[in-house]
């Protein structure tokens, strides 16, 4: 699972990945060196939380993605299979290309999940 | 054979955790023993700085004990540690109404429905307090109210709260552009400033639920070394939720249908603010 975060990281625009359990535990990482995995799983756990009710409360379905923005760079939170895939985006990188060269990636790690 | 309290008293020593001290506070307060569970919640607190239940326990030892400077001190505290402490927001909310200050007996409330919608008890005292359901007129009413400049409170009103603003302020051309279905301005606390086309007691849940994930999203961005969060968007099957912030202090927040583009909203969402006199 980690090669695939590994790959995942080469996509223009990635600062690094998290795969994280829909309660917030670190499944896989490709995090930049001195981030700390439990930290941020343990707040996405917590935005996936919030989104979950935030959607039923609205009755908007499922929640598809997060996108959570910065002047520096931004998250993208994407479910993937029953997992959640976070990825770290660079202040510049083009967000609809950057989800389209995602997909492939999200598919593979919800394929893995699934065996 | 060994009783639970020899038990716990032993796993605090050899193991501990928070929960085992909070479960010893409990039997030796059950016991009788009030120094004794104060002690061990102080040892907790030592222990487990992080631990909110222990800050309750001691809160309610020092209520009974007539001691309530230092238990409204201590549930403070306790919704600090865990934003979704029941029994400290419910006894901070008993604390306020005795005292003659509803309004923040109304936003501990409110945060309890954040994470228990439906509890009856909680409903039953907003509308004890208010005199009707909770609705986001009651909101609006309450930012405004007089008794806001009481002291103690465990937040400071915001400027803007503290205008009463008609209901369709700023944004009514957010929500008459093509796939807006409704929108909102709250300040930091997810309390509703502005709202339009959104249904009763929606919007009060919608802000309060924009909050909580704001407050996630910026301790995300922060554990990546980003700065201050700017925007976030939750896209679901039938609709996504837009939420622009302006230096921690408003969010407008929109509810639009799926393919909405977010830079559409934004220019909007930021000329809502400046219409408003927070931008």
């Amino acid at each position: 699972m980690q090669e695939i975060l590994i790959q995942l990281n080469r996509v223009r625009g990635v600062g690094g990945s998290l795969l994280v359990s829909s309660d917030g535990l670190p499944m896989a990482s490709a995090l930049r060196e001195g981030l700390d995995e439990n930290q941020l799983a343990a707040t996405v756990g917590s935005l996936i939380e919030h989104s979950q009710s935030l959607a039923k409360h609205l009755s908007l379905g499922n929640p598809r993605h997060l996108h959570t923005a910065s002047e520096q760079g931004s998250l993208l939170l994407m479910v993937a299979g029953n997992g959640y895939l976070v990825v770290v985006i660079d202040s510049q990188a083009n967000l609809t290309l950057l989800q389209l060269e995602t997909k492939p990636f999200l598919e593979r790690i919800a394929q893995r999940l699934s065996l | 054979m060994e009783s639970e309290l020899e038990r716990l008293r032993k796993k605090v020593e050899n193991f501990p955790s928070a929960s085992a001290y909070n479960r010893l506070a409990e039997l030796v307060r059950l016991g009788g023993d009030i120094a004794g569970a104060e002690a061990v919640c102080r040892r907790c607190i030592k222990e487990f700085p992080r631990n909110g239940q222990a800050y309750v326990i001691l809160a309610e030892i020092e209520m009974v004990n007539g001691r309530k400077d230092e238990a409204v001190k201590n549930l403070l505290t306790a919704v600090e540690r865990d934003s979704r402490s029941y029994a400290a927001h419910r006894m901070l909310a008993d604390h306020y109404i005795e005292t003659s200050r509803p309004p923040q007996a109304l936003q501990h409330l409110r945060q309890i429905l954040t994470f228990k919608p439906n509890d009856p008890a909680v409903l039953k005292k907003i509308e004890q307090i208010t005199g009707k359901p909770p609705t986001a007129s009651v909101t609006r009413q309450v930012a405004g109210s007089p008794y806001q400049s009481a002291p103690g409170r465990p937040s400071e009103p915001t400027p803007l709260a503290n205008k009463i603003l008609p209901a369709s302020d700023g944004l009514g051309g957010l929500v008459s552009e093509a796939g807006g279905r409704g929108a909102l301005i709250a300040d930091d606390k997810g309390r509703v400033v502005s709202s339009q086309r959104l249904i009763s007691q929606q919007e009060e849940r919608l802000a309060a639920l924009a909050a909580e994930i704001s407050k996630a999203s910026q301790q995300a961005l922060t554990a990546v070394g980003q700065d201050q969060l700017s925007m976030w968007t939750m896209v679901a099957d039938q609709g996504q939720v837009l939420a622009f912030r302006r230096e921690r202090t408003f969010t407008v927040v929109i509810l639009a249908e799926p393919g909405v583009r977010p830079a559409m909203l934004e220019i909007r969402a930021r000329q809502a603010l400046i219409e408003l006199g927070a931008g």
